[in-house]
């Protein structure tokens, strides 16, 4: 698996969107934090992967083929995308909403099998929300439901996940629950995924490999280890912080 | 625990058929003159006639309409993603109506035949005109889409008072009622060509159908499940309005359907559109064969405008479901 951009910058005018950008996702699995600060491009980022928005210059490409020449649903079998804070317009079960992930897998005329509910009901299971099934969406808490759209993501057993802030609302145990199922995702799973947050200590505490953006472009693609210092954070943040060690790891506190 | 299995069509679709059926036995015997059935089925000629010239034909156009404008309305309420999109939000009905009061204006109405045409022509001009007011750069905006049909319904009004203004008081009696919506007069001819359009729109919106439910979570999601957005939008709106734009040409202005069967069905079974299109189209079509039997029995001298029995009917019950949902 390599997904691959070369020079794609992506121009909502008047000097915003994403700058010519060079990335490349290799063969392992990895979790990538995609941070920095708001209106950065991480968004628009993670579109131009997910085939959602075509770059206005430049080229994405996934197993050395452009992305334009893959047949829609052909990329969407292994790749899958999660914008921010999806609501349904009528009320769904569960079960519903992890099962519509295998769209791309249906004919025409074709509704989900029996073994599309197995797929569903095994994404939810890793997700542990198989008590979740039969439930309605717009009963759920914040927490459950970003479980839930994690296993639509899974349903289809991609090879590359991409998450527009799934932190985003969640309180702080629900962070910590929710960062490191994606951690057990990547490792259980063999999926790379790649998510933008905001939350710099929780991202780092699990990622392997952290992307910072500022200004449209890409500025820094490294370990947590060497992001998470005093003097980058100001660099590309713009604010003050102090490396604090503890269970092992460096964590940045703010200073007030 | 059990794994969840596929919902079944079956058991709603048949309770929904049945419905059906017996609106439609209610719509043959009762109106004006009540169906002996005795009689009709010794071979009595004026109940033949009656039965098979003019009951049959209005029983079956009622329902084909009420099916057409259900369709039209869930197609549009999940496309939209807006509960309060109707069939003729897009200035369909408003294209319409205006093609008819033009028409009779200019006393084209005397033709038998022509202000169905006109008002199809007015009704497809309508949709030309929102498309391409809602297009920007290389998609179709849904809120533009929602604003430019509010405003050519606007527009539309304005032809049609300047037509009435100007035309012959002993014309717009006609012209009134088609506006209030009647199925009065209702032919074989107008019957085939519904089901015909209501067979073939119900082809063309199954196919899509699988691509359309995947709207629920907005476009940028279905985009990334594979589905061809664009294309599925314009086909979809353009089958809804088509269809609605046929059943304004043969029934006039009928409301309420289109905006409230997809509510009402989904009260009842929660599915996705695959599911609602065949039950909104079997609900629609009960609905208004309800309506248009009480249009012509509450009063024995005249008939009442059938649109305004579909609100009649189907607001206390979408109330009744609204009140026992949670």
């Amino acid at each position: 698996m390599t997904l691959t951009m070369r020079g794609a910058a992506y121009d909502y005018g008047e000097g915003r969107g994403l700058r010519a950008t060079d990335l490349t996702l290799a063969e392992s699995p990895q979790l990538v934090a995609l941070t920095g600060p708001n209106g950065s491009g991480k968004s628009t980022l993670l579109k131009l992967l997910a085939r959602v928005a075509t770059p206005s210059s430049g080229e994405v490409a996934f197993e050395g083929k452009r992305l334009r020449e893959w047949p829609a649903k052909e990329y969407a079998k292994r790749i899958a995308y999660l914008p921010q804070d999806p609501d349904p317009s009528f009320p769904m079960r569960a079960i519903d909403v992890v099962v519509s992930g295998r769209a791309p897998f249906l004919g025409r005329f074709e509704w989900e099998r029996d073994s599309d509910y197995d797929e569903a009901a095994r994404a939810l299971a890793t997700c542990d929300a198989a008590h979740l099934a039969e439930r309605y969406l717009d009963e759920m808490s914040g927490g459950e439901r970003k479980r839930v759209f994690l296993a639509r993501v899974l349903a289809a057993r991609p090879k590359v996940i991409l998450l527009d802030e799934p932190l985003a609302a969640l309180d702080v145990s629900h962070v910590q629950q929710f960062s490191s199922l994606l951690r057990e995702v990547v490792d259980s799973t063999g999926s790379s995924v790649v998510f933008a947050s905001h939350d710099l200590n929780w991202a780092a505490a699990y990622c392997d490999r952290m992307l910072v953006m500022q200004e449209g472009a890409v500025a820094l693609d490294a370990s947590p280890r060497e992001v998470m210092q005093p003097e980058v954070i100001r660099r590309l943040f713009g604010f003050d912080a102090e490396a604090v060690d503890a269970n092992g790891r460096t964590w940045l506190v703010p200073r007030v | 625990m059990t794994t969840p299995r596929p919902r079944r069509l079956a058991p709603p679709l048949a309770a929904f058929a049945l419905a059906l059926l017996v609106a439609l036995v209610l719509g043959v015997t009762f109106g004006a003159t009540s169906i002996e059935w005795r009689a009709l089925l010794s071979g009595d000629e004026t109940a033949q006639k009656i039965f098979f010239l003019i009951r049959l034909p209005r029983v079956l156009l009622a329902a084909l309409v009420g099916a057409t404008l259900a369709i039209a309305g869930v197609t549009f309420q999940t496309l939209l993603r807006n509960p309060l999109a109707d069939p003729f939000i897009l200035g369909v009905s408003g294209g319409a109506a205006a093609g008819a009061a033009i028409a009779t204006a200019t006393r084209l109405s005397l033709i038998p035949g022509a202000v169905p045409i006109v008002s199809f022509a007015g009704a497809i001009a309508a949709i030309g005109a929102v498309l391409v007011l809602a297009r920007r750069r290389d998609y179709t905006d849904p809120t533009r889409l929602l604003l430019s049909g509010l405003v050519l319904n606007a527009f539309f009004s304005a032809i049609i008072l300047i037509s009435f203004s100007l035309s012959r008081q002993s014309d717009l009696t006609a012209a009134l009622r088609w506006m209030m919506g009647s199925l009065f007069g209702a032919t074989w001819v107008e019957v085939s060509a519904m089901t015909l359009l209501l067979i073939v729109s119900l082809i063309v919106l199954a196919a899509i159908a699988n691509d359309v439910r995947m709207f629920v979570f907005g476009e940028d999601d279905a985009r990334s499940r594979g589905v061809n957005v664009e294309r599925v939008k314009l086909v979809g709106f353009i089958t809804a309005s088509i269809v609605t734009g046929a059943a304004v040409a043969v029934s006039g202005i009928i409301g309420f359907v289109g905006l409230l069967v997809p509510h009402i069905v989904r009260l009842i079974v929660r599915r996705d559109i695959r599911a609602l299109l065949p039950l909104c189209a079997i609900g629609g079509a009960t609905l208004l064969v309800l309506a248009d039997v009480l249009s012509r029995t509450l009063t024995p001298s005249a008939e009442l405008p059938v649109g305004a029995f579909t609100a009649l009917l189907g607001v206390p019950f979408f109330i009744s479901l609204l009140r026992k949902s949670r």
